[in-house]
């Protein structure tokens, strides 16, 4: 289970602080798959990097199975990502000079896992993926949806409990998108926790809950399948703010940049 | 990390940017050569010296006229000489000190020495048949000085290499009288061929009997005096007896007495100091190299932030990360002061086909210190960079900040 109470996420823009959190609280439930929804700048990316003990709150307890982990130092942190958490971006963050198996070697390789077995567990991860042929190629040499397909295989060869999507299917086109979405459903479906950071309400939909947020809380909150046209979700932001960005035409490159400030306090 | 594994990271990312990490590495090689090939040229001279004075024959003590802290540079005759060398001189020491074999009067003077209508300005030197094995004469043709007494002085005389040549181009010169100013001497024997010895010109002389050199010159003392100790002697006791029997017959220290060792070992000193300098200097061009290592992992961490950031996703913590880091800028120095050492060894090689009589060649200690030197150079230049790199904020730089 995953725990986090009253966190806050504060930076320091020069000379005025931005809260990217503002005392946000949230049970997710082993083997629950969440969305996450929001405009630009609502605080949701920041809410996955602290899931993803990439960042520390300012205040606030986050706890993973029942560990205060926002109290630990950069080594601990370090490892609890290893073991225990795997990443997939929206722009895949493949090591373009290796090649697929390599990429996917990569966090046994911090691990200390012996080549001979990290090979083994490579190969039969890129082959949960159907990449099995495409084992030497270098992401160069695959398509977009290959690449997040080489990197959901990357994220899952530790077999981490709790998995951290943003905005997986965002570079992707629609049918290479419905075959990852198929895949993480795939690890959902084997009990993995999912959590997913997404504009995308073909995405947003087949999570078991959509948490909304805006300006740093989390405002509402709504079963996946409940989730049949974005107006539902779109009057919490347009009622109260109507110049606030529209999320039909929130372009994903804006949202990573606009969540990200210059310098961390 | 496995030392295996992060060998091979540090490689590949190496690789990505080969003409960068080309350029640095070039930065390194060149300092490396620097230091290789000066190192070997200093060791060259210094060998080259050496063996110089091994084949003067290295246990010879001098004698000459002249207190060298007295006469401060001057002309001899200046500064004051009131006791010439004798030929007597020379027969006491080799009579009273047991460990020289002989002692050989020195006479020098210049003067024409002509044969027909041909003639040479050459050294006219008076020795005694001991010169030859002296100095490790070898005979082209005929024979040396004979021996003699002392004091007296055959009209006969040996030619150098050169004197004969010029003289008497190929034709045969023995029985041949030649003149050398005012007086006829026959000639006797011509010295093998030898070449520049540490300034004098062996090849272009002509060797008479000292009491013979005496008299042209027309002068009652000597130049100097050679002593041929016996092979292993030691030299110090010889200088210091030596020095008590001159001053027993001089009532003075009117002398300079001083071993071949003796110049050999400041010679090689000075040598070895300036090839040390050189070396030094070389090695400055390493510390440049090593900026330019620190420059190239600097933009190579800034270029690579996201990769750092996702290492740092997928559970590297910091000192993996340093680690990846510092190794590349390691490799790259290592690398470049293995290439350095390869091809400036190459080029002493290839300076020592083009000149034979140089024979350079890197010592142990250079090659020793510019690998350590290389080596630490990417280490202590490559900290900064990789430091950088473990301390980025992973959020950050996922996105490239």
């Amino acid at each position: 289970m995953i725990r986090v109470e009253g966190l806050w996420r504060t930076y320091q823009m020069g000379d005025h602080e931005l809260h990217a959190l503002r005392g946000v609280s949230e049970t997710i439930e082993d083997g629950e798959y969440v969305a996450i929804m929001g405009p630009s700048g609502s605080g949701k990316s920041t809410l996955l990097n602290l899931l993803g003990c990439l960042d520390s709150p300012n205040r606030g307890r986050y706890l993973l199975a029942d560990e205060d982990v926002a109290g630990l130092g950069d080594d601990a942190l370090a490892e609890t990502r290893l073991r225990r958490i795997g990443f997939i971006f929206q722009s895949f963050h493949l090591v373009p000079r290796l090649t697929a198996v390599q990429n996917v070697e990569m966090p046994m390789i911090f691990a200390g896992i012996t080549p001979s077995d990290r090979r083994r567990r490579a190969e039969s991860s890129l082959a949960a993926v159907g990449l099995s042929d495409r084992l030497g190629h270098k992401p160069n040499e695959l398509s977009g949806g290959q690449k997040q397909r080489v990197a959901i295989a990357r994220s899952t060869v530790m077999d981490p409990g709790l998995l951290l999507a943003d905005e997986p299917t965002g570079n992707l086109d629609s049918r290479s998108g419905a075959q990852v979405l198929d895949l993480l459903a795939e690890l959902h479906a084997g009990g993995r926790t999912l959590v997913v950071v997404t504009h995308d309400p073909a995405v947003a939909r087949r999570a078991d809950r959509v948490v909304v947020m805006r300006d740093g809380e989390i405002v509402k909150r709504v079963r996946g399948e409940d989730i049949n046209d974005l107006n539902g979700l779109f009057d919490i932001s347009s009622e109260d703010d109507p110049s606030k960005q529209d999320m039909n035409t929130a372009r994903e490159g804006d949202e990573t940049k606009a969540v990200v400030p210059e310098k961390p306090v | 990390m496995n030392p295996l594994d992060l060998l091979r990271f540090a490689t590949q990312a190496l690789l990505q940017n080969r003409r960068r990490s080309g350029l640095s590495l070039l930065g390194v090689v060149i300092g490396v050569v620097a230091v290789v090939s000066l190192t070997a040229i200093g060791e060259g001279a210094l060998r080259y010296v050496t063996t110089q004075f091994a084949s003067l024959g290295s246990s010879i003590v001098n004698v000459s006229p002249g207190k060298n802290e007295t006469t401060g540079g001057m002309p001899h005759g200046i500064g004051g000489v009131p006791n010439d060398l004798t030929l007597q001189d020379a027969i006491v020491l080799e009579r009273r000190v047991q460990a020289v074999r002989a002692a050989v009067p020195v006479s020098v003077s210049t003067d024409i020495v002509s044969y027909r209508e041909r003639g040479r300005s050459s050294r006219v030197v008076g020795v005694t048949s001991e010169f030859q094995q002296l100095q490790r004469l070898d005979m082209a043709s005929g024979s040396f000085l004979p021996e003699s007494e002392l004091d007296r002085g055959a009209a006969v005389v040996v030619l150098g290499h050169k004197v004969a040549q010029e003289l008497f181009d190929n034709a045969n010169p023995l029985g041949a009288t030649v003149r050398i100013g005012s007086w006829r001497m026959r000639v006797i024997g011509v010295l093998q061929e030898r070449g520049q010895q540490l300034g004098m010109d062996i090849d272009d002389v002509a060797l008479i009997p000292v009491a013979s050199g005496m008299r042209m010159a027309n002068k009652s003392s000597v130049n100097r005096i050679m002593l041929d100790l016996y092979p292993k002697s030691d030299s110090k006791p010889v200088i210091a007896q030596v020095k008590k029997i001159l001053i027993d017959r001089h009532d003075e220290e009117d002398f300079t007495c001083i071993s071949q060792d003796a110049v050999l070992a400041s010679l090689s000193s000075i040598l070895a100091i300036l090839t040390l300098v050189v070396a030094g200097i070389a090695s400055i061009s390493l510390g440049v190299a090593g900026i330019g290592i620190m420059n190239v992992m600097l933009v190579s961490v800034s270029e690579r932030t996201d990769e750092v950031g996702l290492l740092k996703a997928l559970g590297a913590n910091q000192r993996q990360i340093l680690q990846i880091f510092l190794l590349e800028a390691t490799m790259l120095s290592s690398a470049g002061g293995l290439i350095g050492l390869a091809s400036g060894t190459a080029l002493v090689e290839l300076g020592n086909l083009l000149y034979p009589r140089i024979n350079a060649a890197t010592p142990l200690w250079a090659i020793a210190a510019v690998l350590g030197l290389s080596l630490g150079t990417g280490i202590v230049f490559g900290v900064l960079p990789a430091w950088r790199a473990s301390r980025l904020d992973p959020v950050a730089a996922l996105q490239g900040h």
